[in-house]
């Protein structure tokens, strides 16, 4: 038991001690920051039609509670997903498969350290909450209970619920991430948006978020006086020019059938870790592509050659960037499994046929999230796969090198679009082309400079999956690409904030070459 | 072509050195880098190769501060990292075209060149193979080749015969003989058979600081007359290394043979030819 304790202790310290969990913490707390409107905001997080509660202990413990536990299980999973793969490649892998460590251990030890991970950030919500409380305070007592309770019920076993399916997934999909990503998105979605308020649905609710929802959603009927619907709204909805009204919400008294639902879910997590354990691959994979085909060969040379420097060939000098990006091109072409491309192609032609409405603001958007493999890792894949040492001391790494991955990559993104920027074009919609194009450069270069900073993929992965899905769900400030908004005042922005990403990318590079 | 390396320090906190106050001038020929794990060989290497920049100190190349200048010993550097990477999905010929076109090189030559390359180091068989299928030795060959891409003046190899089979060493070490004609070339290995043959100079460091440097006569002077060999019982060898220096000990009809370093010899011990490995242990274990 000891040892399976600090096999989870350092996995979680070893993922925790890094620059990009860091920089996770801290944009963490400022999302949290959002989880309750300031009185005068002009958007909100949870409304049941024109009603908000009071800014009671109860409105903030369980607003932030909800809203944690949607958010994170959402990006959570993004941000676990790959603890298996990250053993893969420090080589950590192979050195515990010879240990007699069971598969369920392993699994399992990796499902609590992503919960510890997720619950890390629960704690770092929870205590912003009540900072928020205090911040907006309306008079109202400050009750510990009514943050502690539905923070333990409700964010609390959805984070061991989504810390149990990131192992699941990633064993089962191995090294597909983009099913693992997609799938993920799937369910989640699946999950959130069933919604019929009875006690089964509360119980088979992973996120334990419905039963509040509704608590709250009565609580407005019977002031309303109403039996039908009401219009409740969970995540940011932007405009709120309307002040809303409040109601008095006071927490809920969770029946016991949920109480029980809540272990439940985790033990159901520990039975699909026992489930799935014999199919996980212990790292005996074959990410290696086959090379019996070489090995005969290489062992059977008929002669040593040795290179005769005498004999080689002048080197010429040719400073210019086009081998680089060529080679960029073919590195970000190649990346992950080939019939990924024939989704590529399936989303250019529905680019090209859908009514402009739907493949411009839709299309668009997932067609470019689904490079977000690609695009992670354009400016740190030199530090993943340890070539660093030749990238950083070959000539003008900052002017020639990274410029060539931007360029690939804004290449490849405009290329996916092409179909969509024919038609604009042909209907002389420029602003649309160039907002498109702009979007281009702007997702680029988000990936370059996050990948600089955080000298991983991670952070980038984490925030282009939550900037797409509020594109799908018109967010009107994510929407970097002109899906939604056209005015000269946007696009000034969106330029600007473009330019400062490629300084801040450029200028951390810099100073890392320099130390 | 003299490249100095002035007083140069690599602080990481206020009481950790990766490199401490070292001073060497290294002319035309090969240096070999001798120290133990964690002597702070890559250090000084990565230093030199403006991966990494000193604390304190500075480098001269022909008299060109390379911490002020990084391209200009980039323009004439190979450089072999100890740990370095591969893109997986490149073949051996387009990793290296993506190498040259990061230093710069190109023209119509380069694709013989790299040809020639991979000749020369047994890889055109699998050259058009994706690199993450080659075996570790395959891949220290790629490393080998992309560091003679641009003609280099200045050639660093760390570790260079990791994962090379016998006759590759062999071969590799002809091709650093090959280079030193022209070339500066520095050699770390915590290997001395690595070294000794073929080194002009060699410097043993240990924690960051240059322990001793010249030519394998004057680093074996530390030892000369020092070396001895004793046979003795399997039991007698713990106490004897408490008090000895032990180079190696070999089974000698049931017995240990023992070479040894020391002023003080034990009786029955027979004087040995004082070698480079003798010199290093002493160095190290002494200082």
């Amino acid at each position: 038991m000891k040892s399976f304790l600090s096999t989870i202790k350092f996995d979680y310290l070893q993922r925790t001690r890094t620059y990009s969990f860091l920089i996770t913490l801290c944009i963490s707390l400022a999302v949290a920051y959002t989880f309750v409107p300031e009185p005068n905001a002009s958007y909100s997080t949870i409304r049941i039609s024109d009603y908000v509660g009071y800014y009671n202990s109860a409105w903030f413990g369980y607003v932030t509670a909800i809203m944690t536990s949607v958010f994170l299980s959402l990006v959570g999973f993004y941000l676990v997903n790959s603890s298996i793969k990250t053993d893969q490649v420090t080589k950590i892998g192979q050195i515990t498969a010879a240990t007699p460590a069971s598969n369920f251990r392993y699994l399992l030890s990796k499902v609590f350290s992503n919960f510890l991970i997720l619950s890390t950030i629960v704690f770092i919500i929870f205590i912003m909450s009540i900072i928020l409380f205090f911040l907006y305070n309306e008079g109202f007592p400050f009750e510990l209970s009514q943050f502690i309770v539905p923070y333990l019920l409700i964010p609390i076993p959805a984070m061991f619920f989504i810390a149990v399916l990131a192992v699941v997934f990633e064993v089962l999909f191995k090294k597909y991430s983009v099913i693992q990503n997609i799938g993920f998105f799937f369910l989640f979605s699946a999950t959130v948006f069933s919604t019929s308020p009875n006690e089964i649905q509360y119980v088979l609710d992973p996120f334990g978020t419905k039963i509040v929802m509704h608590q709250m959603e009565e609580s407005v009927k019977n002031i309303l006086q109403v039996d039908e619907q009401t219009n409740l709204s969970i995540g940011y909805v932007l405009g709120n020019v309307q002040k809303p009204k409040k109601f008095e919400f006071n927490g809920i008294s969770f029946p016991l059938s949920f109480l029980i639902s809540r272990i439940a879910w985790i033990l159901l997590g520990t039975i699909l870790i026992v489930c799935i354990s014999p199919f996980f691959h212990r790292f005996n994979t074959k990410d290696r592509p086959k090379i019996t085909s070489t090995i005969p060969k290489f062992f059977n040379k008929k002669e040593g050659k040795e290179i005769v420097l005498s004999n080689l060939y002048q080197s010429e000098i040719d400073y210019g960037i086009f081998s680089l990006v060529k080679t960029e091109l073919m590195l970000l072409f190649r990346k992950g499994k080939r019939w990924l491309w024939a989704i590529n192609l399936i989303g250019m032609v529905l680019l090209a046929i859908t009514p402009v409405e739907i493949a411009y603001p839709l299309i668009l958007p997932i067609l470019w999230f689904l490079q977000v493999h690609r695009l992670s890792e354009i400016s740190s894949k030199e530090i993943y796969h340890n070539v660093h040492y030749f990238a950083f001391s070959s000539h003008k790494p900052l002017g020639r090198l990274l410029t060539s991955q931007i360029i690939a990559g804004i290449a490849i993104i405009l290329f996916l679009a092409t179909p969509l920027l024919i038609r604009l074009i042909i209907t002389q919609d420029f602003s649309s082309v160039g907002y498109i194009i702009t979007g281009s450069v702007f997702i680029v270069l988000l990936a370059s400079a996050l990948g600089i900073l955080t000298k991983g993929k991670k952070l980038f992965e984490i925030l282009f999956f939550m900037i797409t899905y509020a594109n799908i769900n018109k967010i009107p400030f994510a929407d970097y690409f002109g899906g939604l908004i056209h005015s000269s005042n946007y696009i000034i922005s969106l330029i600007i904030v473009t330019i400062t990403l490629g300084t801040i990318g450029f200028l951390t590079r810099r100073y890392q070459l320099r130390k | 072509m003299t490249l100095e390396i002035q007083n140069v320090s690599k602080k990481y906190n206020r009481n950790k050195y990766g490199l401490k106050d070292f001073s060497i001038t290294i002319e035309k020929g090969i240096l070999g880098l001798l120290g133990p794990n964690g002597a702070g060989k890559s250090t000084l290497l990565k230093m030199i190769a403006t991966v990494s920049k000193p604390t304190q100190g500075v480098i001269i190349l022909n008299k060109n501060n390379i911490l002020k200048d990084a391209n200009y010993m980039r323009k004439q550097l190979g450089f072999l990292p100890q740990d370095f990477g591969v893109y997986p999905n490149l073949n051996a010929f387009e990793f290296l075209e993506y190498i040259a076109a990061m230093k710069g090189i190109g023209g119509s030559n380069l694709k013989s060149k790299i040809e020639q390359l991979l000749d020369g180091l047994n890889l055109l068989d699998a050259a058009k193979k994706p690199i993450g299928s080659y075996s570790g030795g395959m891949k220290q060959r790629v490393g080998i080749a992309q560091a003679l891409l641009n003609d280099p003046k200045i050639v660093i190899f760390d570790e260079p015969t990791v994962g090379l089979d016998p006759e590759e060493r062999v071969r590799f070490r002809n091709l650093i003989s090959d280079l030193a004609q022209d070339c500066i070339v520095i050699l770390s290995s915590h290997i001395v058979s690595d070294i000794d043959t073929i080194a002009d100079q060699v410097a043993v460091m240990k924690n960051g600081s240059l322990l001793s440097y010249g030519d394998q006569e004057k680093l074996i002077a530390h030892v000369d007359q020092k070396v001895f060999s004793i046979i003795i019982d399997k039991e007698q060898l713990t106490n004897f290394k408490n008090n000895q220096i032990v180079v190696s000990t070999s089974r000698k009809e049931g017995m240990l043979n023992v070479r040894y370093i020391s002023e003080t010899p034990k009786e029955h011990s027979i004087p040995e030819q004082a070698n480079l490995e003798d010199a290093y242990l002493y160095l190290t274990k002494t200082n």
